[in-house]
């Protein structure tokens, strides 16, 4: 600023004095406001000013403009056209016109040291500012003046206007170079900056180490040494070079983050990444069946190039020779190629050698001592390898003698039998020796030998005098003393009379040792010749050098004898083909190939095996075939599986021996196999030959396309460590792999004196000179955890060994004996070893059959199997019950909608009926929250119907016995039948019968009150406690639950035992017994599904109750008949709950992998669904679970199928009865319910020949066997799902008969009518036949309600239908089953067996009392039990019944037989226990047992057993 | 979880898996799992609250258990792809700790990175191990990936009778 304002002022003075030129400075801010607007006229002003004021400023404006003009014209020659553009235009227009004519001015001024380009801005904008002003002049200056007049006129006096200070550039220059101080960008010469009088000193010459100093532009640097030199002149700041001092260069040349770019190139394996697309997110597979590790895809490449026969029964004589001088020759070959012998020479001369170096004393400054050492050393070691290289060379020569020998034989039986068969000839090739030296090289060394030997005997000869020595003092010290003891004895034998058995070793005297002999020169040096002359080459013998060719010629055939023809023949007609056994499963064999005079196959194929896992075995099958008669098994080789690194292209050819143990005689030329033979002529010397020869494979991993061998990964090798470990090391090239610890080795190779020159060794000793030989070894690999071994607190043993870890392992592996194991003990000592007892046992004996518990070895087996199949089932099933749904974690109560509201609002206005209770829920608890005692099980035992009757005893016994019933009479009994006239025989005021229920559940018992007559009516609530196994109440856990509940119905029994009379009077002495009448067994797991069983059940009566017979006659007088008659048994009537109850676990949502087409498989998802809308409740099946865990859609199933060809033939012409014993084979198959072996899981369905192997299954198996064998029996049969009563849903069989429609139950075999009340069966879902699956639509599902015709399609919607067409679904049933017959003596066997343990089982739960058998009666039931069965426990009772009383007329005689299927032996005990019989303690009771078994065909058998007590009447 | 400056409908499910070593057996408890998927409505934070309950026995110090992490995001279509890659160490003092374990997974080349905008997946470390041995990591591109917190209760036995103060 102030330089412009001197330019302005500089300019305008001398055009014109201006008047108002102290007023413009101050108009320059105010210059842009005017511009843009015009001067606004001022009202407030008056008129006089403001006239005048105008006019002044019009005059002066005149006067500036003229002005103006004049002194623009002095500047720039065209001022002219300017003049009419906007004064910005002109600004601009100016400024560039103005350039140069004002840079030259300024120029001209400025000549002090600043730069060219500074000056030209400064100068630039000089010109700029002063232009400006003097052409606004023309249009500011009025509008300012105005202003200025209007507002300051009077302050003129006040303030006076003073040009600002200015101090002109030139002055301020100068005053600035007094105080600052500009340094100068010359570089300063160096002997400025160093002292006076010194030399720089350049140290990077010297070679001193000098870092890179810092890049810093030369004038800059200059700057800083001149600013140095002048600011502080002590110097300090300059090295010896004249430089400044510096640190080296601290920036690194190359980035350490590099670019971005340079990324791409050098990317690391560990860092790469791989664009992954969004996937959408899937259940993870792990916890799914089947998939652990991904199928791999390996592959093993066998190379089978041929095959050699070193002895084949084809072999003539000449061929058993030359396989033998081949052998021998092979032997030769391979002797030559290691050449021992050479090599222990060598050796031993090393060894000789530096003997003498150590004897040498100049050589070895070594002390004494350990020279002596060393020679002994050599010593001993020269004896070793000398005799090694005898051996060596023996062997040699006695292989070249037997070479030799064998082929003269081979020669003299080519020429007696006068043809030739091998190509094969033996050259010997001599090679010539000079003979001096080679003399004398023998003699050397047998000197040298000679000389050692002799060395060695004097040394064994001088140990040998010195043993001698100390025995000779020894024995002569004991000769004196010996001495003087006897002068002693003579002295005082009356002394010491027993001196003489003191005496300690009377007969034990030493023998005076013998000195040894001195060796004899002589006597060596012979031995020493005769042992040369025996092992080694005479000198000057020639070498023989032995060659074997194929060059010989072979006899044609027609110059041979026919034997020698018929044999070549033979084997022209023979074949080999090899089989290759992979797990022992073939996977491929070759081609068959002729077998070759030569007794050589070449098969040259290379087989590759795609494996999924790592390999077990690998087999080959050496086959034969002779003709066109059949091939025979010659022999197996086991190859051995290639180590990892083993891949094709590197694994050599190996041969591996085979031999066969067969043996063939053959009647032409050929020896045969396994048959002695002879050369000579008469017949001695035999030998005999096994077939055998070398198959010549190789076995290596492939590779795959991108170069990594198809190996299975580690983890699959089961076999384990063992090959793990067999990496490539260096060690595993001798052999011994597995070896790391390189210390150790070489500690063993010093010890064990391994030779370093041995080039078998070589790798070896090439390894440990490596390791051991100092820091410079660098391991190729990378240790991981260095230092574990050192810094671990404990070992792995000690760990192992904890036993609370182990428990928490187990229980966090839910190993079934530790799974839900509660609370584990904090500490060790807490934990009991016996913990484990049973959990070590049962992984000992896995895979040992107990034969204990299951008297039969079959059942053992199945059981065993179907233990495995659970235990598999259970293990998969586990891993699933992990996954958890949201519904399974989060109870989340639905937010209440208007309709709710409106409902609930709705409900409050309604009227209260307190007398029209209302039912509410129960409230179902969830298992998590359970302890023991929380759960009861409530049993109502309402009433009982028809419940046998006493019979008077006394009475004696006319019933006439009843004609066996027909079937028809069963079907449609009237109940006019009975007669009534029995109620005849018993007196009106006897009871009947005191029935009692006894409910025992998980061993808890509880009983009713006793009630009176055949029906009776107790209704009562029992309350028996529910322990869950384990204490654990988690649904998994309640769902195995295996406890039945027994109800059991007794008669309770007065009897007097008064034994006097006369006290009669005074006291009453009665002893109860109770009587057993039958029972209802109702397993947990259906009360635990049903949640609550109600109805009334059949009782379980055995066949023949003796005392009790059926009450007919009370009936009839009743209002039942037409209800009760139809039915035999007896009933109860039940309500059996759990409080709380329970919420029954789900099955596990898991979709199974199927072979069912997809479409079928979405029409049963359709199906069902729309099946469910319509009736929820009824059960609707469609596809079920096989025993492999895969869907099978449910009408596969079933199909016609043979039963037992005994039983059709049993009935030939009466197809119920058939159809009855089928029925009844069906249910003698034990029950096993799924629910109860596959815990929760699902419903697994077998096929019917699985079901008969297993011999257990659940309804649904029995259902599928029964329908099948109607099927095949020709009727019309399908099955039927539905609710029964007790089972809950199952699946009943139904069979339609000319007129009406049967309902079997398969578990029991028993049959009932359509409109049969009593039917177990409540309700029916669908109908299942070979071929479609008929829904039941029907308004009911009862079967006494609905109509079974399945063709109306508005009673029963039917899966296949028009719009879907039955494909033709084939079977998964066999084409047939085959049945064995079962052994009659094992059942037998068993019969007895069973017997046994029983009786055993009755006194054991009699411990107080002595239990007596009665043989007699025991017999008589013996025979007994037979009929029963052939009757199938009907009607035999009066016959049995009178039996027994003519035969045991005496005794109160109470008892039943029980009949059951057998399974296991357990069922069986615990059923007999059931009944009480044991419990009797009269003191003179006797008991009678015998059991039955019939045996059906296929294992299935009928176990009949019979239990009476008997009490003799007095 | 830390803050997300992402999508609005931003899920996450996270992946745990623990070392284990040759020293350190597991007694009890799984070793790897995978959290739930929260959809974040109030804010940015998802919150898993996923127990963690794992029993150790060790033989000795190397090989402390840590945690790794991996967190994925699950879009609107139900696809998941990586979020980020975290690991921390389990502390070494008995009592209750609050750990924050900040995440990052790669970045790609700038046409991964668009196709990640776009499409979705993302670039995914072929080898996991650069996760946690870092000495080669700086050469990964990188983005962070959120905060993943922890709370842990430590419950430590018998370290004293080893000479392990705690």
């Amino acid at each position: 600023m102030v330089s412009e304002k001197s330019h302005l002022g500089d300019q305008q003075e001398p055009g014109h004095e201006d008047p108002n030129a102290d007023a413009r400075p101050l108009s320059m801010p105010t210059r842009r406001g005017p511009r843009s607007l015009p001067p606004i006229p001022s009202a407030s002003r008056t008129g006089f000013a403001e006239f005048s004021m105008r006019e002044r400023m019009r005059e002066k404006l005149q006067a500036a403009r003229s002005k103006a003009e004049s002194a623009l014209l002095q500047e720039i020659p065209t001022p002219r056209p300017r003049r009419l553009r906007s004064p910005s235009e002109k600004e601009l227009e100016t400024e560039f016109g103005t350039e140069p004519g004002g840079k030259i001015q300024t120029t001209q001024q400025e000549d002090d040291s600043q730069s060219y380009s500074r000056v030209k801005f400064r100068d630039s904008v000089r010109k700029i500012k002063s232009k400006t002003p003097d052409e606004e002049e023309l249009l500011d200056d009025k509008d300012a003046v105005d202003f200025l007049l209007g507002l300051d006129r009077g302050a003129e006096d006040i303030v006076a206007v003073r040009p600002a200070d200015y101090e002109s550039v030139h002055i301020r220059l100068q005053k600035e170079k007094e105080l600052l101080f500009i340094p100068s960008r010359r570089t300063v010469p160096t002997y400025k900056k160093l002292p006076e009088n010194v030399q720089p000193r350049f140290l990077e010459d010297e070679g001193l180490y000098i870092g890179a100093r810092l890049e810093v532009p030369r004038t800059n640097q200059n700057i800083m040494e001149n600013r140095l030199l002048m600011q502080e002149p002590g110097r300090r700041w300059f090295g010896d070079d004249g430089r400044i001092l510096a640190l080296p260069n601290p920036i690194k040349p190359f980035p350490s983050r590099p670019l971005v770019l340079s990324q791409e190139q050098d990317i690391k394996a560990e860092l790469e990444t791989l664009y992954k697309k969004a996937v959408k997110y899937v259940h993870r597979s792990q916890h799914m069946i089947g998939s652990g590790d991904p199928p791999g895809n390996f592959q093993l490449d066998i190379d089978i190039s041929g095959l050699i026969f070193t002895h084949h029964p084809c072999f003539s004589r000449e061929h058993v020779l030359a396989a033998k001088l081949a052998q021998l020759y092979d032997q030769y070959l391979a002797r030559r190629q290691r050449n021992k012998a050479k090599f222990l020479t060598d050796k031993l001369q090393a060894l000789r050698n530096a003997v003498q170096m150590s004897l040498n004393p100049a050589k070895t400054p070594k002390s004494l001592d350990t020279t002596r050492r060393a020679i002994n050393e050599y010593k001993s070691e020269i004896r070793q390898t000398r005799k090694l290289r005898d051996i060596e060379q023996e062997k040699d020569r006695t292989l070249l003698k037997t070479i030799i020998k064998v082929w003269k034989e081979m020669k003299s039986l080519r020429e007696f039998q006068r043809f030739t068969n091998t190509p094969l000839k033996l050259v010997l090739r001599k090679e010539k020796v000079d003979q001096k030296a080679d003399e004398e090289a023998y003699e050397a060394e047998v000197q040298a030998e000679i000389s050692e030997l002799l060395e060695e005997h004097r040394e064994e000869y001088e140990q040998r005098m010195d043993e001698y020595r100390s025995a000779h003092q020894q024995w002569k010290a004991w000769k004196k003393a010996q001495r003087t003891k006897k002068k002693k004895k003579k002295q005082g034998v009356e002394e010491h009379p027993d001196d003489e058995m003191e005496e300690p070793y009377p007969g034990e005297d030493p023998v005076k040792p013998v000195p040894p002999e001195p060796t004899n020169q002589a006597v060596i040096e012979q031995e020493v010749r005769e042992r040369a002359a025996q092992s080694r080459r005479r000198p000057g013998e020639p070498m023989l050098v032995p060659e074997l060719s194929l060059a010989g010629s072979v006899t044609p055939n027609d110059q041979c004898p026919r034997v020698e023809v018929l044999r070549r023949e033979d084997v022209k007609r023979r074949s080999v083909y090899l089989k290759v056994l992979f797990n022992d499963k073939e996977v491929s064999r070759t081609n068959s190939r002729p077998l070759g005079a030569d007794f050589r196959v070449h098969f040259g194929q290379i087989f590759n095996l795609q494996i999924v896992n790592w390999p077990e075995s690998l087999t080959l099958q050496v086959y034969e075939t002779v003709g066109h008669s059949g091939t025979t098994l010659l022999a197996e080789v086991f190859l051995p599986i290639p180590e990892t690194t083993v891949v094709t292209g590197r694994a050599p050819l190996e041969e591996v021996e085979f031999s066969s143990n067969q043996h063939v005689t053959l009647d032409h030329e050929g020896v045969g196999s396994g048959v002695p033979f002879s050369f000579e002529a008469d017949g001695s010397n035999q030998l005999t030959l096994m077939t055998s020869g070398k198959v010549s494979n190789s076995v290596s991993w492939a590779i795959g396309e991108n170069g990594i061998p198809l190996i299975p990964p580690l983890s699959q090798q089961n076999i384990g460590f063992r090959s793990a470990l067999k990496r490539a090391d260096a060690i595993s090239s001798i052999g011994t792999s597995g070896l790391t610890d390189m210390k150790k080795l070489a500690k063993w190779a010093a010890e064990s004196k391994l030779d370093p020159n041995d080039p078998n060794n070589a790798p070896l000793m090439q390894l440990i000179l490596v390791a051991t030989s100092g820091e410079s070894y660098v391991p190729d690999f990378f240790r991981l955890e260095q230092l574990q071994q050192e810094f671990n607190f404990v070992s792995d043993e000690e760990l192992n060994r904890s036993k609370r870890f182990r428990l928490l392992r187990l229980r966090s592996q839910e190993v079934p004996e530790f799974r839900n194991y509660k609370q584990i003990p904090v500490y060790d000592r807490e934990i009991m070893e016996k913990v484990f007892q049973d959990y070590e046992k049962r992984l000992r004996d896995r895979n040992v059959i107990e034969t204990k518990d299951h008297i039969d070895t079959h059942r053992a087996i199945v059981a065993k199997y179907l233990q495995q199949v659970r235990e598999s089932v259970i293990n998969r099933f586990l891993i699933a019950k992990h996954h958890f749904l949201l519904a399974d974690l989060i109870v989340e109560e639905e937010v209440p909608n208007i309709s709710i509201l409106g409902l609930r609002l709705f409900k409050l206005a309604e009227q209260k009926r307190p007398l029209r209770p209302r039912r509410k829920g129960r409230k179902k608890v969830t298992a998590q929250n359970l302890s023991d005692g929380d759960i009861k099980l409530l049993v109502n035992i309402i009433r009982a119907y028809d419940i046998p009757v006493r019979k008077p005893i006394t009475s004696k016994f006319q019933q006439p016995p009843r004609s066996s019933r027909t079937f028809s009479e069963k079907q449609a009994a009237s109940p006019t039948t009975h007669s009534p006239t029995h109620s005849a025989d018993y007196p009106l005021s006897q009871v009947l019968v005191r029935p009692f229920v006894e409910v025992s559940f998980q061993r808890t018992i509880c009983h009713t009150t006793t009630a009176d007559g055949p029906n009776p009516s107790w209704n009562e609530e029992l309350e028996l406690p529910f322990r869950a196994p384990n204490g654990n109440y988690s649904t998994t856990s309640l769902q195995s639950v295996k406890d039945d509940v027994f109800i059991n119905i007794f008669d309770e029994v007065l009897y007097d035992v008064l034994e006097d009379d006369r006290e009669r009077a005074s006291g009453i002495h009665t002893r109860i017994e109770r009587h057993w009448l039958g029972c209802v067994k109702i397993p947990f797991s259906t009360i635990y599904f049903q949640a609550k069983i109600d109805g009334t059940f059949k009782i379980d009566t055995p066949p023949v109750l003796l005392g009790y017979s059926k009450e007919q006659s009370v009936v009839a007088e009743r209002g039942f008949d037409p209800v009760r008659s139809l039915s035999e048994g007896s009933y109860i009537t039940l309500f059996i709950t759990m409080e709380p109850q329970l919420v029954p676990g789900e099955s596990v949502r898991e979709k199974f992998d199927s072979q069912e087409d997809e479409k079928l498989l979405q029409a049963t998802e359709k199906f069902q669904a729309e099946c469910a809308l319509k009736f929820p409740n009824r059960q609707c099946l469609t596809t079920v679970i096989d025993i492999s865990g895969k869907t099978v859609f449910i009408t596969r199933y079933l199909k016609p199928l043979n039963p037992p060809q005994e039983l059709l033939n049993a009935y030939p012409n009466n197809p119920q009865a058939t159809a009855e014993l089928v029925a009844r084979y069906v249910s003698l198959i034990p029950f096993l319910p799924d629910t109860v072996s596959f815990a929760g899981i699902c419903d697994l369905w077998s096929t019917s020949d699985q079901f008969l192997d297993l011999l257990a299954g659940d309804e649904e198996e029995h259902a599928v066997l029964l329908c099948n064998y109607f099927l095949s029996l020709g009727k019309k049969a399908w099955l039927m799902m539905g609710n029964a009563i007790p089972e809950g849903p199952t699946a009943y069989v139904l069979t339609r008969e000319q007129s009406h429609y049967l309902i079997w139950n398969p578990c029991s075999g028993h049959f009932y009518g359509q409109f049969d009340t009593f039917c177990p069966l409540k309700s029916v879902g669908c109908l299942i036949g070979p071929d479609n699956i008929w829904f039941n639509i029907q308004r009911h599902d009862s079967p006494l309600r609905i109509n079974f015709d399945i063709t109306k399609p508005k009673l029963w919607k039917s899966f296949f239908s028009r719009s879907l067409p039955y494909p033709g679904l084939s079977s998964v049933q066999p084409e047939e089953l085959i049945y064995q017959r079962t052994d009659k003596a094992a059942a037998a066997e068993l019969q007895d067996r069973i017997e046994k343990i029983l009786k055993e089982k009755i006194m054991d739960w009699r411990p107080r009392h002595l239990t007596r058998w009665n043989r007699y009666c025991t017999s008589t039931l013996r025979h007994f039990l037979p009929l029963l069965e052939r009757s199938q426990g009907e009607d035999v009772e009066d016959d049995h019944r009178a039996e027994l009383l003519k035969q045991l007329g005496d005794y109160r005689f109470s008892g039943f037989p029980l009949h059951m299927p057998y399974s296991e032996l357990k069922p069986l005990i615990e059923a007999v226990y059931s009944t009480g019989v044991h419990n009797i303690d009269v003191p003179n009771v006797e008991f009678a047992l015998a059991v039955y078994i019939h045996p059906y065909p296929k294992n299935v058998l009928s176990v009949w057993i019979y239990v009476a007590s008997l009490i003799r009447n007095r | 979880m830390g803050p997300w400056s992402a999508v609005l409908l931003y899920t996450q499910h996270g992946e745990q898996c623990l070392a284990h070593r040759a020293a350190w057996k597991l007694l009890s408890g799984v070793r790897e799992g995978q959290t739930q998927v929260d959809t974040p409505q109030v804010g940015d934070m998802a919150y898993w609250s996923h127990p963690i309950d794992l029993h150790f026995a060790t033989k000795g110090l190397q090989g402390w258990p840590r945690l790794h992490l991996q967190v994925w995001s699950q879009d609107s279509f139900g696809r998941c792809q990586l979020a980020g890659y975290g690991f921390c160490h389990v502390p070494s003092s008995p009592g209750t700790h609050q750990l924050d374990c900040p995440t990052w997974r790669p970045l790609g080349s700038w046409r991964e990175q668009l196709a990640r905008a776009f499409v979705g997946g993302g670039p995914q470390l072929l080898h996991g191990d650069a996760i946690y041995s870092g000495a080669d990591r700086y050469r990964l591109h990188t983005a962070a990936g959120g905060t993943v917190h922890l709370e842990l209760g430590l419950l430590l036995r018998h370290f004293d009778r080893y000479g392990v103060e705690c």
